[in-house]
């Protein structure tokens, strides 16, 4: 049992993204459209999984990251950057603002998409490694 | 004689004059230095360009005065400046750098100097520099936008493989075979678009040199084994057997997991392409001395011609033989396996006989240091 925040700002990924989340694992999933939007959620909702997109509308990814200030105030909460820019200065930032890991959307199928959430939240933070 | 010398100066004088105007109206940057590499001459776009005054230039050693610096802001190293490679080989040598200017501003410049040699012998060299700015700034909005679109690209891409892939495993309830077989196509087809997306972003960013290296732990066999499952499905589809290796285990290294993976699954995708049906491609891990890891992916495929072999990582190369037998390939594979692993300080060669099949080796530092310079074969390729 994990709850897992999906932040994605195309509709028909983010429904996707909580259909195969709910079926496959026994996740309580809540979804945002934009950085403002999961900033929102978070007041109702602790999640131990973020799933994160960069580019996004409103507030993309990074600006999120940079509010959320993860690593002070929610120190226990993995953000799993999901994205299409891969080997990108983006991407890098996000680690420096402490995102646990990153995947390619277009490369990940919905059966790995949620293995690697379980490998995730069954992580330690030291222990991540690709 | 007397008016016969009286025209031989006037003459002289003449041609001196001529050739003063014709340096002063070269458009690009001169110096020309001396033997020891104090400025003899500089024309009127160096020192526009340099932001610099004549009486400032003359007579200085010219590497102190004319400052390189590299893509980081950090001064070239003496003897990595074309000047003295151009001293040192004797021959022109071609190379692009920032040069700082007076004011403290860098500049890009594409700079070509050649020794001046008199009875087999240097007696100064001549610079000829251009002022880039406006092919950088071009380069890069064609980075961003290539960049963008790509991004644009692969955003409903990844809703059509997405809403495939649940359909094919049963998210929306049970489906027939030739459904199955359908959507599968579907997938495929999706995942080429996706490769040829990513190979042109990627090889857009090395030759930009805007590639970004995030160096993690990672784990070569778990990362190989992802890999493996990924591209299972067409290695079974002509019954070739992939399988791995393993003589080192807990092979970690610290590199860029997403770059790795990328050149990894490029070599094993292009082995299970160019191996004919029922054939097998093997990937070997272990380690290379104490600092590198070595990744071999071994095929029994078309192989590469002898004549081939010096040109296979050539951007839109294809072997004749292989042009032949499978039309779908790019020829880009291979020029971004070498540019990636470059950029990852690592290298990549191989053995190959035709018919017989192909080694591909990559050796990779076990310790990612920092960001290596543009290598000498991208640099050809920019240059070109």
């Amino acid at each position: 049992m994990a709850n897992i925040l999906i932040v994605e700002d195309d509709v028909d990924l983010n429904a996707a993204y909580k259909i195969i989340l709910e079926n496959e694992k026994d996740y309580t999933v809540r979804s945002a459209f934009n950085g403002q939007e999961a900033l929102e959620a978070l007041k109702s909702f602790e999640p131990d999984l973020i799933l994160l997109d960069l580019l996004m509308p409103i507030m993309g990814g990074l600006e999120f990251l940079q509010n959320y200030e993860l690593q002070k105030k929610h120190p226990h909460v993995k953000v799993l950057i999901f994205t299409n820019m891969e080997n990108s200065p983006e991407v890098n930032e996000a680690y420096k603002l402490g995102a646990h890991r990153c995947i390619i959307k277009s490369w990940t199928a919905p059966q790995n998409l949620a293995r690697v959430i379980t490998d995730a939240l069954n992580e330690k933070t030291s222990e991540a490694t690709v | 004689m007397k008016a016969k010398a009286a025209l031989v100066r006037a003459t002289g004088s003449e041609e001196r004059a001529e050739a003063e105007a014709l340096f002063n109206s070269i458009g690009d940057g001169v110096i020309t230095t001396d033997e020891f590499g104090k400025i003899t001459r500089i024309n009127p776009a160096a020192l526009k360009i340099l932001g610099y005054k004549e009486s400032e230039i003359l007579n200085r050693w010219f590497p102190q005065k004319i400052i390189a610096v590299d893509d980081n802001d950090q001064p070239i190293n003496l003897i990595d400046r074309p000047i003295t490679k151009a001293f040192l080989s004797g021959e022109s040598v071609y190379e692009k750098m920032y040069y700082r200017k007076k004011n403290g501003g860098k500049v890009p410049v594409t700079v070509t100097v050649s020794p001046i040699i008199l009875e087999n012998r240097p007696v100064g060299a001549v610079e000829v520099f251009r002022d880039i700015t406006i092919e950088y700034e071009i380069d890069r909005m064609k980075s961003e936008f290539i960049s963008l679109a790509s991004h644009q690209l692969r955003t409903p891409l990844s809703a059509i493989k997405t809403y495939a892939h649940m359909l094919i495993d049963g998210y929306m309830g049970d489906i027939s075979p030739p459904q199955r077989k359908s959507l599968q196509t579907v997938v495929g087809a999706a995942n080429r678009m996706n490769e040829l997306i990513s190979t042109l972003l990627n090889i857009t960013r090395i030759e930009s040199g805007n590639i970004t290296i995030t160096p993690k732990l990672v784990n070569l066999q778990k990362i190989t084994e992802e890999i493996i499952k990924e591209l299972d499905h067409s290695a079974n589809a002509k019954g070739v057997k992939l399988q791995l290796k393993v003589s080192t285990k807990q092979l970690s290294i610290k590199t860029d997991s997403l770059i790795i993976k990328e050149v990894i699954s490029n070599l094993v995708s292009n082995a299970i392409k160019y191996t004919p049906d029922q054939g097998s491609v093997t990937i070997r891990l272990s380690s290379r001395g104490q600092q590198h890891a070595l990744i071999c992916v071994e095929d029994t495929g078309f192989g590469i011609p002898k004549q081939a072999q010096e040109q296979i990582f050539t951007k839109f190369f294809r072997a004749q033989n292989v042009v032949r037998r499978e039309t779908s390939g790019t020829g880009l594979g291979l020029y971004l396996v070498r540019g990636l692993t470059e950029q990852l300080g690592g290298k990549v060669w191989f053995e190959s006989e035709e018919d017989k099949g192909s080694r591909f080796y990559l050796a990779l530092p076990r310790q990612f240091s920092s960001q290596p310079k543009l290598t000498k074969h991208l640099q050809t390729k920019l240059n070109s």
